[in-house]
């Protein structure tokens, strides 16, 4: 899935998405042409009535032929043309997405435990089977045993391998991967056609695409002005006929005569005046919704969770990982006894020097940077016996001939020195109020100080956070800190609000509480037992690598396990909506122009002071009633990149993104059809017979 | 300058009351204690005035109030002359009736009848002010609805219909119009039950003097926003408007509730400055129209008014033409419909104002309540597509505005236009527009002004049009009662769906639906779309005769 | 035995309007119709009635034949009924481009002109209007183009006279008098007013060439009533000044100084004119 190899860094992007290739618009023809089937456009009531019209003027071009009509005909088929072509070319964008992941579902063969080999299509759910080194992992499952590197870049894009063993969160797996070492048993999970790579197929393809809660409401309102504007075209007919009949030294004209207004410029203005821009690109920008969330790497199951996101109010975020660095890191050496800071922090490297663990990496990297430790290759130590972390013990440490260095939590090797001082304590108790995590360093019977880890917050969160202040959302951080701790950091980060020695029930809580008070919750987990909170959130962002339970609850999986990326669906869900609101104001709002070209145009003829109205002095009547409709048809190929791009947006209050959006949509809307019109009019002023 | 003064000081008396009516108004409605006289109508009516209703309930019993009422009025004006003070006029023919009876109800108070020469003054006061007041009544009744339906925390029920109507009739309009009808007799408007009397003039001609309980009536006509005049010149008529300053108090008679339910509808959804909101919408588009009416009968543009010197064709001497004009702005921008002067004779744009204003959907401030729902409509649909714009489901005041509040309020949005254009364009594609009684444009302007007002529940006209032929008392009668019922029910549903429904708390992320911008957003929404839906047809009417 | 609640509900319906009709259709106005007799109000609730009529309505000070009985001040033109008829009152409701006179009916421009000429000549003074011919109708063209609206132009008709046209020529073409009950607009005649060179603020004041809203304005402006002083006063041998004194008298200015517009009411001045 080469597609997907620009993924966006932690940090924060505006939301935006690959660019238009304008090759695309061509090979989506044929797709497009296809929609024309009544029986597809009728899903799509504006554009459908533009067909009809369509249809309307082509017979009555047929039967009466004139340069007008024809031209007129040939731009409203363009119109209901151009409106396919958007969506043909947002599903085409997904269409080769699709075909990649399809490539990795071919034929695969599923190993049962039981030595048979059945196609991987057949596997029932709870079968069990078993996936060698070089073999492609048949379906989606736990691991029920052993421990495997499986590449997962088919589905992710990701090329480094990941880990993926029995219990625990990391027992995941995905049909259509492939172990790269080891051997796995893997009970599946899903039901035949069902795989994680077929719903993703699904969605790419935009294949059962369901309207989203505010889609349809929005194609309610669309669908009324369509009939508001069809009403008002057609009750005119009576009084046309009536005007023309009482200004009797009215000529008849291409626009008028004595059964009315033509019909071919009926439907000009008919067309004109239902919002075909909003609806040609109403299903286009869904669909490009759905895909900017692929291209992020994010699998929504359902578009309503797009919507959802948009809507937003509290973020939950895990503090480990999306926060905070995953781990603390090692922030200070602070000596006691009169022992020196170098000596402590040579004591501390060489006790870390086994310690792979990131907070034992930190150790051996800060002595580095402090105080020019180079760090020591444990192998090349002569005598050096390292004493591994465990429960028990709660420390670690080395053994150097008799050198005995320990390090870990400050009552465990005090216990281990047999004895203690108040500065220690002091230090100990210091370290933790900050929100720090102290580790003691001792040698033998000595301590000699202790060093401070701390939780490092991302660079850049506090930023996010108050942004998403601006926008209105208030982020909860979750940690299983205790409360002194979660302060500390949580005043750091500047979340609004931490939930400390949370629980999965706490969290649950957390989130019936905020829905309660009318506030729609997201969040990310990745463990089993996040999974009730998973459901119960309106967004739930599943990490890839987490148990399938939590996968099935959550409403979104993301790919990268990346549990930052919260705050870009909250974004793309927002941009979704504004580009929705933003062309729906421009087309609505272009109308006034196409008034100010059609309707003089007609009835001038008959009462010539309605020139007054022609305020853009087009050429003639035909050319009035031909630009407007061109405009029409163009206006929508023009805004298919932003269709498919969505609106820029950038997370600030709402008066001030509809301050903007008004600005650049409403009088853009306004005035870009006047200019538009008038250029058009002067380029076909020169058609003979216009 | 005199004229400039006169609207000023309409609105600062206006805004002196917005907030002390509104608070009575909240108090009224929201109130839970009954005085003994509402007590003793509840046990008459056999209602409990404990139970709350649903919305369904809620319509339909509006919807039964209603029904009765219009068979009652109709049969009433059918056997008039059979009753006391009929001043030996004739039952009212059938078609007549019925379109005066739905006329009444609906709070439209179009008039297809003479005053003076078709109803006993028993049909006028005990028919037809009757229905003044509680079609008054109803509107109101509405609004509260809605705007509870707003308030509510996930409840079912809106209120009871019955306690709102007896509250609001007694509390409300009945009270003020006590005071009012003392200051109109003051002001020298007749109240009494004369059948007129012949006076011999000053050169010996003979006079008929008319008489009637007209002072106790003309409170509640414009009160209530209804409009309907006792005489067929309305309140152009000396004995209905009988001095400069009475015409004053009438405008703010009508305008005073129709401006102060927003600060009704700010207390109940606990934010006073929603309630600004709405009502500077309200202010600007008014003040907009009131100057740009008055502006274009000053110009006086147009043959006759240029030959005259002055548009004062229809017009009375003592009110002049900018006081006339503002009159004719105010009763149709409120459902009012009462004329002071002639607006068939007004110039082409100054004519074409009614139209516009009606058109709007008599949101400006609109009939008693039923400005407010309008408005609230609009508002909501403005709501929806700004609150697009910011990337959320779009809220108003805390209640998320989806499917089936779209759908009902693009429903509500839709009924009036199509009642108005489709009426007009089946006057002429059936020859009935053969009626009118000016030529060309004009003519055309009187056919579309007649199911405008009648669509729109106004009952002004541009009057040159003949009306009381069957065909026209039908279609205008259907007109007004669709007009009015179906978005009422509309309004009722979407209250009842908003009234489920959980409040969403206000966040740095929820649209602000009471700053400027919100304002003027409204307020372009309401223009624009009105521009689109008419400006077809009013550019073969007043906009071709205006510009010839 | 319980009624079906559809029942229920219109009979609770009936059963309170019912109750209302009798509170607000019977108790309210008939306690104002008793306040009405309380002394002070009586007068104004009868109508503000003196013996020739009442002074908020007002009448025609015309003989039997409808001419202008000239010792009085004229009231403005009047829609109801043949004139000041309270049981039927009306308004013109002709509208600013009523221009063509048709069989029927004369066109609100025809009827503007002939009453500026007749009290032109009534008070001897010059009852030129725009748009109005010297013999007092519309002055308006039907003008024919080759093309309908547009070309040469190859006819043209003077709509409302069927005599001697206002314009011998318009645009180099004959203007020809109409015929009686012909259509020149059905004919595809292009209607044309013709401005004319009467000054643009007539001698005769706009209230006295318009009818008012009610048919039974009481009022005229007071530069209509300066326009008649001069007739009156010769009429009946008062000095000018003491006819402008009594029309200052019973001119009601602006009340509170911003309302509405100064009139003078013409019943109470001839009533003062005959008291003298």
């Amino acid at each position: 899935m080469t597609m997907l190899a620009d993924r966006p860094a932690v940090q924060s992007t505006p939301v935006k998405s690959g660019m238009l290739d304008p090759h695309q618009l061509w090979r989506s023809l044929p797709g497009a042409v296809r929609k024309l089937d009544p029986r597809l456009m009728w899903r799509n009531p504006v554009m459908f009535i533009v067909e009809a019209g369509s249809v309307f003027t082509t017979v009555l071009a047929v039967a009466d032929p004139s340069v007008l009509a024809w031209i007129v005909t040939v731009w409203l088929w363009l119109t209901v043309v151009f409106a396919n072509l958007a969506e043909a070319v947002a599903e085409g964008r997904g269409k080769a997405q699709a075909a990649t992941l399809r490539a990795a579902k071919q034929d695969t063969v599923a190993h049962l435990r039981d030595g048979r080999e059945i196609p991987a299509t057949e596997l029932q759910q709870g079968d069990v089977v078993v996936v060698e080194a070089g073999q492609v992992i048949p379906g989606d499952g736990d691991v029920v045993e052993g421990i495997a590197s499986v590449d997962e870049s088919a589905i992710t894009g990701e090329s480094a391998p990941v880990i993926r063993e029995s219990g625990g969160d990391r027992s995941a797996v995905t049909g259509g991967t492939r172990v790269l070492s080891d051997r796995i048993v893997v009970r599946i999970t899903q039901k035949p056609g069902e795989s994680f790579v077929d719903r993703m197929i699904a969605l790419v393809e935009g294949a059962n695409r369901q309207k989203t809660p505010n889609e349809i409401a929005l194609n309610i309102l669309l669908a009324a002005l369509t009939i508001i504007f069809l009403l008002s075209v057609v009750t005119l007919q009576p009084l046309a006929i009536f005007s023309k009949a009482y200004q009797a030294a009215a000529p008849d004209t291409i626009a008028i005569d004595a059964h009315g207004v033509t019909g071919i410029v009926l439907v000009s203005l008919i067309v004109c005046l239902i919002p075909t821009t909003i609806g040609a690109l109403l299903s286009a920008i869904g669909i490009a919704g759905m895909d900017r969330l692929v291209q992020r790497n994010v699998l929504a199951m359902s578009g309503r969770a797009v919507e959802a996101a948009g809507d937003v109010s509290t973020l939950l975020l895990d503090k480990t990982g999306t926060i905070t660095l995953g781990n603390r890191q090692a922030a200070e050496f602070v000596p006691v006894d009169g022992v020196s800071a170098a000596e402590l922090a040579d004591a501390a490297q060489l006790s870390s020097l086994a310690d792979e663990t990131p907070e034992g990496r930190s150790i051996v990297v800060l002595a580095k940077n402090e105080f020019g430790l180079r760090e020591r290759e444990p192998g090349l130590m002569t005598g050096a016996t390292f004493v591994p972390f465990t429960a028990q013990t709660r420390m670690s440490g080395v053994d150097l001939g008799t050198r005995q260095i320990r390090k870990g939590a400050a009552a465990a090797v005090i216990k281990w020195v047999g004895r203690s001082s108040d500065e220690v304590a002091e230090i100990v108790d210091g370290i933790s109020a900050s929100g720090g995590t102290p580790l003691v360093v001792a040698e033998k019977d000595r301590v000699l100080g202790v060093i401070h880890l701390k939780d490092v917050v991302k660079e850049g969160m506090r930023a996010r956070f108050d942004e998403m202040r601006r926008m209105g959302i208030r982020t909860v951080m979750i940690t299983g800190d205790n409360p002194r701790t979660a302060a500390a950091i949580a005043a750091e980060a500047g979340v609004d609000d931490f939930l400390a020695e949370a629980t999965p029930e706490d969290k649950l809580a957390l989130i019936k509480k905020e829905q309660e008070g009318g506030r729609l919750v997201a969040m990310t987990g990745d463990g089993t037992n996040d999974a009730p909170a998973l459901a119960q959130a309106d967004v739930g962002v599943a990490m890839n690598t987490g148990t399938s339970a939590a996968k099935e609850a959550g409403n979104m999986v993301d790919l990268d396990s990346d549990p930052t990326k919260l705050i870009e669906i909250v974004e793309i869900g927002k941009q979704l909506l504004i580009t929705r609101g933003a062309l729906t104001t421009f087309s609505i709002a272009n109308d006034i122009a196409k008034y100010f070209a059609i309707i003089p145009a007609i009835f001038a003829a008959v009462y010539p002071g309605l020139d007054a109205l022609n305020v853009m002095r087009l050429h003639s009547p035909g050319s009035a009633i031909l630009s407007a409709v061109i405009f029409n048809a163009l206006v929508i190929v023009a805004l298919i990149p932003l269709a498919l791009r969505g609106v820029r947006y950038r997370p600030s209050s709402a008066s001030a993104l509809l301050r903007r959006n008004l600005w650049v949509y409403g009088l853009g809307g306004v005035i870009v059809p006047f200019l538009g019109i008038k250029l058009i009019d002067l380029l076909i002023q020169f058609i003979p017979g216009i | 300058m005199a004229g400039w003064l006169f609207v000023i000081t309409l609105v600062l008396a206006v805004a002196a009351v917005y907030r002390p009516l509104g608070d009575y108004l909240h108090r009224v409605v929201s109130g839970r204690r009954s005085n003994v006289v509402e007590r003793g109508i509840y046990r008459l009516v056999g209602v409990d005035p404990e139970a709350e209703q649903s919305w369904g309930v809620y319509a339909r019993s509006v919807l039964a109030f209603s029904a009765v009422s219009i068979l009652f009025l109709y049969l009433f004006l059918r056997v008039q002359d059979k009753l006391w003070l009929s001043l030996g006029f004739d039952g009212v023919p059938t078609h007549i009736a019925w379109n005066t009876a739905v006329s009444f109800v609906t709070n439209t108070n179009w008039q297809a009848y003479s005053g003076e020469s078709t109803m006993g003054h028993l049909a006028q006061m005990a028919g037809l002010a009757v229905q003044n007041f509680v079609s008054a009544a109803v509107g109101i009744a509405v609004a509260v609805a809605l705007i509870r339906g707003f308030a509510a925390r996930k409840t079912k029920t809106l209120g009871n219909f019955w306690v709102d109507l007896t509250r609001i009739t007694l509390r409300v309009l009945l009270p003020i119009c006590v005071l009012a009808t003392l200051v109109f007799m003051v002001g020298g408007v007749v109240q009494n039950l004369s059948g007129g009397a012949d006076v011999t003039t000053l050169t010996g001609a003979t006079q008929h003097i008319t008489g009637g309980p007209v002072a106790s009536q003309e409170a509640i006509k414009e009160l209530g926003t209804n409009g309907g005049g006792f005489y067929n010149t309305n309140s152009a008529h000396p004995f209905e408007n009988p001095t400069t300053w009475t015409n004053w108090v009438q405008l703010f008679l009508i305008l005073c509730i129709p401006f102060a339910m927003p600060r009704v509808f700010g207390r109940m959804v606990g934010q006073n400055r929603q309630g600004y909101a709405i009502v500077a919408v309200m202010s600007v588009l008014a003040l907009a129209s009131i100057a740009l009416t008055v502006g274009f009968e000053v110009h006086a543009g147009g043959t006759v008014p240029q030959a005259v010197g002055a548009a004062m064709e229809g017009k009375e001497v003592r009110f002049g033409v900018p006081d006339s004009a503002t009159f004719g702005a105010v009763t149709t921008l409120t459902s009012t419909g009462a004329v002071n002067s002639f607006l068939d004779s007004y110039t082409s744009f100054g004519g074409m104002m009614p139209m516009v204003n009606m058109m709007l959907g008599e949101v400006a401030p609109g009939g008693v309540g039923a400005g407010l729902y309008g408005l609230l409509i609009l508002a909501t649909i403005t709501v929806f597509v700004a609150g697009l714009m910011v990337g959320r489901t779009p809220e108003y005041v805390g209640k998320k505005i989806g499917a089936r509040e779209m759908k009902l309020a693009s429903l509500y949005f839709l009924v009036t236009p199509a009642i108005v254009l489709i009426g007009t364009a089946a006057a002429f594609a059936t020859g009935h527009n053969a009626t009118a009684l000016n030529a060309g444009p004009h003519g055309l302007s009187e056919v579309l002004y007649a199911f405008t007002s009648a669509g729109n529940n106004n009952g002004s006209a541009f009057a040159g049009i003949t009306v009381n032929t069957p065909w026209w008392d039908t279609a205008l009668g259907l007109a007004m009662l669709l007009g009015r019922f179906l978005p009422i029910i509309l309004v009722l549903a979407l209250a009842g769906s908003l009234a489920r429904q959980r409040p969403v708390p206000e966040s740095e992320g929820t649209l602000p639906t009471h700053q400027p911008l919100f304002v003027g957003l409204v307020v372009g929404v309401t223009i624009v779309l009105v521009a689109l839906t008419f400006l077809p047809a009013l550019a073969l009417g007043p906009i071709a005769e205006g510009l010839s | 035995m319980r009624l079906p609640t559809w029942l229920s509900q219109h009979l609770a319906a009936l059963r309170a309007l019912l109750v209302l009709t009798v509170l607000l259709g019977l108790a309210y106005p008939l306690a104002f119709v008793a306040i009405g007799h309380l002394p002070g109000l009586s007068h104004k609730a009868n109508g503000s009635m003196v013996t020739v009529g009442s002074t908020l309505i007002g009448q025609s000070f015309t003989d039997a034949d409808g001419n202008p009985v000239p010792k009085y001040f004229q009231s403005r033109p009047s829609a109801a009924g043949d004139g000041y008829d309270p049981t039927s009152t009306a308004a013109s409701n002709l509208g600013p481009e009523s221009v063509v006179d048709t069989a029927g009916a004369k066109s609100l421009l025809t009827q503007v002109c002939e009453r500026s000429l007749a009290i032109g000549r009534l008070e001897n003074v010059d009852g030129s209007r725009p748009y109005c011919t010297a013999d007092g109708v519309g002055a308006v063209l039907a003008v024919f183009h080759r093309d309908g609206l547009t070309g040469p132009i190859t006819r043209v008709v003077s709509v409302n006279q069927t005599g001697t046209p206002f314009l011998a020529t318009y645009h180099g073409v004959t203007v020809e008098p109409a015929k009686n009950d012909t259509d020149y607009v059905a004919e595809g005649g292009v209607i044309t007013p013709i401005r004319g060179d009467a000054p643009a603020k007539p001698v005769v004041p706009p209230d006295a060439v318009t009818a008012g809203g009610s048919g039974l304005d009481p009022d005229i402006s007071p530069a209509y009533a300066n326009l008649q002083a001069p007739r009156i006063a010769r009429e009946r041998g008062l000095p000018l000044a003491r006819v402008h004194e009594l029309i200052e008298e019973h001119t009601d200015g602006r009340a509170l100084g911003f309302l509405g517009e100064p009139a003078v009411n013409v019943l109470e001045l001839n009533l003062a004119l005959d008291a003298q």
